[in-house]
């Protein structure tokens, strides 16, 4: 039996005025599933996750998360992004709190928890990244690898039904990256839901257990990991992860 | 609300105060031109005492000097000038009073803008003039002063429209600027019209200043984030 | 006579100082309340604002608001005060003088505020935001939590120096007959024939300011160590 479809895009588009950013996108993931999204850079991968909590309202289609269509009118939206995290490209930690901080902020006023419970469920979730000894540092004294382990250990700190990663080691040094993929990794194992946009073709391949390939505002691919690394069919595609798999 | 447009804005008596309200808008623009110089000139010789000085002595005078003119309200400084001073016997001239008194304030807020911009500049700047063989006075005039006020010009603007703005409270000394006048004006004619009037000259001519310091404030911030 | 001697008892005579201190600190007393009313409103108002024009996406707010801002810095504090006070009785709207100062300097300490607020929210990357809300937050918890306390701690400077500012204005309230330090010594100065008062008006105002002026002081001294 397939497992339960936590979230699913149907038809989504999202115009920016005249710039038509996405063009009709549809896929699904499913209960402890790792789905990568590949694609060139402008290919509206980040629009498609931004899409996926409402921090961008699409121009059309639906977005359901956990059976609700959560594009209605009259969704708690709030209520709705506690259970999906959100990992970004630069971090957007807050310098003024300590890592610890960062990690309890929305337990504390979102889910109203008292100091001790949200230190209590935030030292875990520092403890999951291995940053559990940092918790009284700031931002600012973390290395780039560091702060994105913080970045994961605030969203997982809500218990959420999928986590969503935009490039999540972009903006990394190279020799940093391997310790976030490495919580990643972890992650996927504790059965975690995650949707990654990621450049990071290798991590595509063994980890994922599917993989899409948007292009031009449109899903080009969606397909095991095998298939999609295999493919001779899509030109695009291949100029695409030719120019990846090379620089490896 | 028409019966308000005749109170507050009555076209005769608007034309009528105009001219009278022209010539203390003259002395304005003169009481600023006359202000803001010696306020300039004092805040960068302040500047540069405390910034070029090798004595710490000197620095610490400087703050003090700067830190109790800031403390001082300028009416209070104006009044204590011009009403204290015959006392000893001196009988001032009001706008000597002013002269002083404005000098003595915003050089203070002139020097910390002045210091500000020289901090700004790295010393890797001195060191590749004074590599070239030019004095350290020559390094001074042509290289770093001139950074430093391009980098502050948006904090000297806005000091100086302070100061215009400022030149109102000369009014209280009797001096015939702008508000004085409409004050005048007002008392004499039973009208509010001269300071509406009056409030209105000042928005014209200073909002335009207003909208350029903010827009060089915003422009320094992108530059800054870059 | 010597010189010394009679300076201070002009200007620090201590049987005048006796007479008038009980007058001029009672006014201090007002004064300081004033002020501290006028500052918790005009910053209190300023954030609202800032946080209104970054909340709303229509052009009409965020143009009434820059608007609102720009006619406060345009307009000297002295004109406003003279005309809210003189201008208003002639539609029978009469304004306590205590009250006509409460209301314009907040007012004008509310749009400087805005002003650097706003700029301290620009100053921050979107990204805060979003993180925020990402994790469910709502807007103004968002704002509350994540927003505006680093767009506070960046604008804290500018907060001090027009919190200074503002209390150094409430000296022009006595021009309108507000009782505050200055009105006060100056009529007791004039009771005298003797500028004690004024010194000590001057003192006054001078330890309410000072500790502003070093707290900036101190801002800018861990800012740039950094
Ligand atoms: N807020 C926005 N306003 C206007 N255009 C945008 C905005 N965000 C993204 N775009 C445009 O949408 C396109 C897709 O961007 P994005 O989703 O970031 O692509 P990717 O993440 O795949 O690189 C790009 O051309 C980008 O310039
Ligand atoms: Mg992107």
């Amino acid at each position: 039996m397939q497992k339960r479809i936590i979230l699913e895009a149907v038809g989504i588009r999202k115009d920016y005025g005249a710039l038509q950013v996405l063009k009709g996108v549809d896929f699904r993931v499913r209960e402890g599933e790792l789905v990568s999204i590949i694609g060139p850079s402008g290919s509206g991968k980040s629009s498609m996750l931004r899409c996926c909590n409402l921090l961008e309202r699409p121009t059309a289609g639906q977005i359901v998360f956990d059976g609700i269509d959560i594009t209605r009118e009259g969704v708690n939206i709030n209520h709705v992004r506690q259970n999906i995290g959100m990992v970004f490209q630069q971090f957007n930690l807050y310098p003024h709190l300590t890592v610890l901080g960062n990690v309890t902020l929305a337990l504390r006023c979102v889910k109203k928890l008292s100091r001790a419970e949200a230190s209590e469920i935030g030292m875990a979730a520092l403890a999951q990244v291995d940053m559990a000894g940092k918790r009284d540092a700031y931002p600012n004294q973390l290395s780039g690898g560091q702060k994105q382990r913080v970045g994961i250990a605030r969203a997982v700190a809500l218990h959420p039904q999928i986590i969503l990663f935009d490039e999540p080691t972009s903006a990394l040094d190279p020799e940093l990256v391997s310790s976030v993929l490495g919580v990643m990794r972890k992650l996927r194992e504790a059965g975690m839901t995650m949707l990654v946009v990621t450049h990071e073709m290798g991590f595509a391949k063994e980890v994922s257990d599917r993989v899409i390939f948007m292009d031009g505002g449109v899903v080009a691919a969606n397909d095991t990991p095998e298939r999609i690394f295999a493919a001779q069919d899509n030109e695009r595609m291949q100029s695409f992860l030719s120019r990846f798999l090379n620089e490896k | 609300m028409s019966e308000i447009l005749t109170t507050f804005f009555n076209l005769d008596i608007a034309r009528q105060v105009f001219p009278f309200l022209l010539e203390g808008l003259l002395t304005t623009f003169k009481l600023s031109l006359l202000i803001i110089p010696l306020g300039l000139a004092g805040g960068l010789l302040l500047a540069l005492l405390h910034t070029q000085s090798h004595y710490r002595a000197v620095r610490i005078l400087v703050n003090c000097y700067v830190d109790f003119f800031r403390s001082f309200p300028q009416l209070v400084l104006l009044i204590f000038v011009s009403f204290a001073t015959p006392f000893l016997g001196l009988d001032l001239p009001p706008i000597l009073s002013l002269a002083i008194s404005f000098t003595l304030s915003t050089s203070a807020y002139y020097c910390e803008i002045f210091r500000a911009g020289i901090g700004s500049i790295p010393p890797a700047q001195t060191e590749a003039a004074r590599s070239t063989g030019m004095s350290a006075a020559q390094t001074l005039a042509h290289v770093v002063l001139p950074q430093a006020v391009r980098n502050v010009t948006p904090d000297l603007l806005g000091n100086s429209l302070e100061i215009v703005k400022g030149t109102s409270i000369a009014s209280v000394l009797g001096m015939s600027e702008l508000l004085h006048n409409a004050q005048s004006a007002q008392s004499v004619l039973f009208s509010p019209t001269p300071l509406m009037l009056a409030a209105l000259i000042y928005l014209l001519l200073l909002w335009p200043a207003v909208r350029l310091v903010s827009n060089l404030e915003a422009a320094m911030r992108l530059r800054s984030r870059h | 006579m010597d010189a010394t001697p009679s300076l201070i008892h002009t200007f620090f005579n201590p049987d005048i100082l006796a007479k008038t201190a009980p007058i001029v600190l009672a006014s201090a007393g007002q004064t300081v309340l004033l002020g501290f009313l006028i500052i918790v409103c005009g910053i209190g108002l300023g954030i609202l604002l800032a946080s209104l024009r970054y909340y709303t996406r229509r052009r009409t707010v965020t143009a009434l608001i820059v608007g609102y801002v720009d006619v406060l810095r345009a307009l000297p504090p002295l004109v406003l005060l003279i005309v809210v006070y003189f201008a208003l009785p002639y539609v029978n709207v009469s304004i306590d003088a205590t009250l006509a100062t409460f209301l314009c300097l907040s007012a004008i300490l509310s749009a400087f505020i805005e002003e650097c607020v706003w700029s301290g929210i620009a100053a921050l990357a979107q990204g805060q935001m979003e993180a925020a809300r990402s994790t469910g937050m709502t807007w103004s918890a968002a704002m509350r939590h994540v927003v505006l306390p680093q767009a506070l701690k960046i604008a804290l400077p500018q907060i001090t120096n027009r919190c200074i500012a503002t209390i150094k204005n409430t000296a022009l309230g006595s021009v309108i007959g507000f009782n505050e330090v200055l009105g006060s010594a100056q009529a007791a100065s004039s009771d005298f024939a003797n500028p004690t008062p004024l010194t000590l008006s001057a003192l006054v105002y001078i330890a309410m300011i000072l500790p502003f002026v070093l707290f900036s002081r101190y801002l800018e001294h861990r800012t740039g160590s950094h």
